[in-house]
């Protein structure tokens, strides 16, 4: 190897032999090979070219080079153009040539490369930079590299020239592939690619040149073409057959974007298809999705989606259709449920459409979240459904009617399991409540009818079911329900501890500790202590109740026992939820009956008497003459009664059934009557209006506490956002309310709209 | 007899023993919980003084911790003493 000194060096000679060696390699031995040593030695000489003595040739090498490739690319655009048939498929065998070659020029070219472009373009950047002037035409070029170069002289020369017949014919072969015409994948995609390669040396706008020249006429071209197939199609074709049709064209022209282009286009061509295919044609669309999901043609809706989803159009005509459809068949639905399981069929009927369309949803509508949500709104709105001129809705009450069938002791055996997932799916209906807080107070009373009456199926399931209302509603809640557990438990305890209280006390000897209940006080006796609060229990009135003669004893003895356990504490007895169990003697056999401390009562007047007036009764027993009569009536219901009038009047002589006959022999009988039942709803309904008075009292102080001046709106808008857990109050309640806690002197007006807190 | 009372369930609520309807110092009654609790009942007892008033025992001992030198009634400002 010579040395690398430089040295002085003739420059056409030494060019003319480089140039037969760069003329082989552009063209990849087209005119003659260059084996591996004259790689090197020509290596060598651009070096020497470079640090020639006295003065560099590298400029010189630079042009020469250039002008050597341009004319180089002149000669293949003069054999392209003139090609006429096989214009692309000579254009791709020049570019591949021709790309490959320069690739191969560019390392050959490595000194060149580094020492004298690279220095020149920093040296440029130093001196020349000039930000308000730039793009000046009479500037030379900038310096780039011998491969950039390269591809710069294609673009000039033989792309920009003959681009626009290029792409007519790109996409005429494009157009042939759409009608199932054989062409040249390769030749096609080499093509359309050499748009992009050509550029690939640029820092900016890679894509400018495949975008402008070849994307923008192809998507022109897409469009024009899917427009006409769109309504060639629609022209013959239902609107099921047309979406089943074009998912196969569009899944087609995805396949074919994959086949021929850059990926940077895929989504526009899809988009352009979807565009004339599909957003072109929505009215037809719209026209028919109502139908469809009348019909519930799944497939269709399916098709129907997969189309419209990626639009900018989008679902939301779908969604609201389907939302109105569910509401309007659980409307009707509902309102045509009729019968005495009532709130089993309203629950059930509630969670089949829910169910079903969950399942539509999932497998027709990919679990959209819009669909998930229009089915959760259309079930909100026939929950909340006011039928009637009813101030509330319906269903609060019904679902605590379910639950309360699902939790009380019943003929139908059901597994714990079974029972949990019913409730659980209670839950699915409880979060579309907008009235959380009438189904508590229903909830509350009828597990307190359960506790209380020992009807529960089990306290796991109890506790089960609220636990999962305090998840969704919180602590506050169910406080209550989890209180009335405890009461329960510690009257279990209570109890027990009595029955040892009653034995010491009335048993001397130690013989008798196994005594009962019965044997010590002549009855079964049980009890429960409840906290006031905790419990829907109405404030007894004075009560001047004559306790029959057995019960006293028992009641004092108790009384006497709690005293001691816990000072500073004293009993209400609430006869009204006692009950007690009966044993008949006086006819054809014995019969056990449960009923209330009143019907007990009353009855057991009739020991000593065959007949009384009503005004006897009540001076021997002392109750209020409303509730007397309605538990006499409730006793004439069961026939263990006759009364001698109709309508009961203080002189109706009531006398003992002697002729009673029942096939079973232990029974209950109800405490109050259907319609006493019925006035109970609407009580209860009074006594929840006066409860969200006082929670909203409650919120409002306590946002004004931490925001001390409000405007109206915004207090208002904070109220509703606070208590949307529990229920939805109206505007005219919060006003109501606001007014209130003005009389009271929490609040007072400053503006004509605004509030501060007064500490 | 022709009826017989077998066996009796009965219900009571109970409520704290007072001579006064409300606090006299968080004025709540006394069915209800002092303005700390959450809820009435076992957590928020009543507890009686020697001098016959009572209070909530939360408010009353609230009260005469606040106190710095005698621990009086805020009724009847006697000496307070807790009944057991």
């Amino acid at each position: 190897m010579s040395s690398l000194k430089p040295k002085e060096i003739d420059f056409n000679e030494q060019w003319s032999i480089v140039l037969g060696t760069v003329r082989s390699v552009i063209s990849m031995g087209r005119f003659g090979q260059t084996d591996r040593a004259i790689w090197q030695e020509r290596f060598f000489d651009i070096y020497y070219l470079c640090v020639a003595t006295p003065d560099s040739h590298a400029e010189r090498l630079y042009e020469e080079t250039k002008k050597f490739l341009e004319d180089h690319c002149k000669s293949m655009k003069k054999d392209i153009a003139e090609s006429d048939q096989n214009m692309l498929s000579i254009y791709v065998k020049y570019w591949t040539e021709y790309k490959t070659g320069s690739d191969w020029l560019n390392t050959l070219y490595a000194y060149l490369n580094t020492h004298y472009v690279k220095k020149r373009q920093a040296n440029d950047m130093d001196t020349n930079y000039q930000p308000f002037e730039c793009n000046n035409d009479t500037i030379d070029p900038p310096l780039v590299e011998i491969g950039e170069m390269a591809l710069d002289c294609w673009t000039k020369i033989i792309i920009e020239p003959l681009k626009d017949r290029l792409v007519k014919l790109l996409l005429e072969q494009i157009h042939l592939d759409r009608i199932c015409e054989c062409v040249n994948q390769t030749t096609i995609k080499g093509v359309i690619m050499s748009f992009v390669d050509v550029c690939q040396h640029r820092k900016l706008n890679i894509l400018e040149l495949y975008e402008k020249s070849f994307e923008s006429p192809l998507l022109q071209a897409t469009g024009e073409y899917y427009r006409e197939e769109g309504n060639r199609c629609l022209a013959k074709l239902d609107c099921i057959q047309y979406m089943r049709k074009i998912l196969l064209l569009i899944d087609d022209e995805e396949f074919r974007s994959r086949k021929f282009l850059n990926p940077t286009s895929y989504s526009k061509v899809y988009n352009e298809c979807l565009q004339r295919l599909v957003c072109d044609h929505f009215d037809t669309f719209k026209s028919e999705c109502n139908e469809l999901i009348i019909k519930e043609d799944l497939d269709a809706l399916r098709n129907m989606y997969k189309l419209l989803k990626p639009t900018h159009i989008g679902i939301n005509y779908m969604v609201e259709k389907l939302q109105d459809n569910i509401a309007r068949i659980g409307h009707e639905k509902v309102q045509s449920l009729k019968g005495e399981n009532l709130s089993t069929l309203f629950v059930e009927t509630l969670l089949e459409l829910h169910t079903k369309y969950m399942n539509v949803i999932k497998e027709t509508y990919a679990n959209d979240p819009e669909f998930v949500s229009s089915l959760d709104k259309a079930c909100a709105t026939i929950v909340n459904m006011k039928y009637g001129n009813r101030l509330s809705a319906k269903a609060p009450e019904l679902l605590a009617h379910y639950c309360d069938s699902l939790l009380r002791k019943s003929s139908k055996a059901a597994t714990d399991s079974e029972i949990e997932e019913k409730l659980l799916s209670s839950i699915t209906i409880f979060k579309y409540l907008d009235d959380k807080d009438y189904f508590q107070r229903f909830y509350q009373k009828m597990l307190a009818r359960r506790l209380i009456n020992q009807q529960s199926i089990s306290i796991d399931a109890e506790e089960f079911m609220v636990t999962k209302l305090k998840q969704i509603c919180g602590y506050e809640f169910t406080g209550k329900l989890a209180r009335m557990f405890q009461d329960i438990k510690v009257s279990d305890d209570l109890n027990i501890k009595f029955l040892e209280y009653v034995r010491s006390e009335l048993s001397s000897s130690s013989s008798s500790q196994n005594q009962t209940m019965t044997n010590l006080l002549g009855l079964d006796f049980n009890i429960y202590v409840l906290q006031q609060n905790s419990w829907p229990v109405a404030q007894t009135i004075t009560n001047t109740f004559i306790l029959p003669h057995l019960l006293e004893k028992p009641l004092h003895m108790f009384e006497a026992f709690y005293g001691k356990k816990y000072s500073g504490r004293k009993l209400c007895w609430m006869y009204n939820l006692s009950n007690a169990e009966i044993r008949m003697t006086h006819l054809d056999r014995s019969y056990f009956v449960t009923m209330g401390t009143y019907q007990m009562a009353v009855l057991l007047q009739f020991n000593d008497h065959q007949q009384l007036t009503l005004t006897e009764i009540e001076e021997a027993i002392k109750i209020n003459i409303k509730e007397l009569e309605k538990q006499v009536l409730s006793l004439i219901d069961a026939k263990f009664l006759i009364g001698n009038t109709s309508e009961l009047t203080m002189n109706s002589v009531i006398s003992i059934n002697f002729d009673y006959k029942s096939k079973r022999t232990k029974f209950k009988i109800p405490l109050i009557s259907q319609k006493e039942a019925n006035h109970d709803s609407e009580s209860s309904q009074k006594a929840i209006e006066e409860d969200r008075k006082f929670y909203l009292q409650a919120v409002i102080v306590r946002i004004m506490k931490a925001r001390k001046v409000l405007k109206h709106n915004s207090l208002i808008e904070e109220v509703i956002t606070q208590s949307k857990q529990r229920f939805l109050p109206s505007i005219h309640i919060i006003k109501k309310c606001i007014e209130i806690l003005i009389d009271k002197q929490y609040l007072e007006r400053r503006t004509n709209d605004e509030y501060s807190y007064i500490a | 007899m022709r009826i017989r009372l077998k066996e009796f369930n009965g219900v009571a609520v109970w409520k704290w023993v007072t001579n006064d309807d409300s606090c006299g110092i968080c004025r709540m009654p006394f069915d209800a919980s002092c303005s700390e609790c959450r809820y009435p009942g076992d957590q928020c007892p009543v507890l009686h003084g020697e001098c016959r008033h009572c209070f909530h025992e939360h408010c009353i001992m609230k009260w005469i911790n606040s106190q710095q030198t005698n621990k009086l009634c805020p009724m009847c400002r006697g000496e307070w003493k807790s009944l057991p």
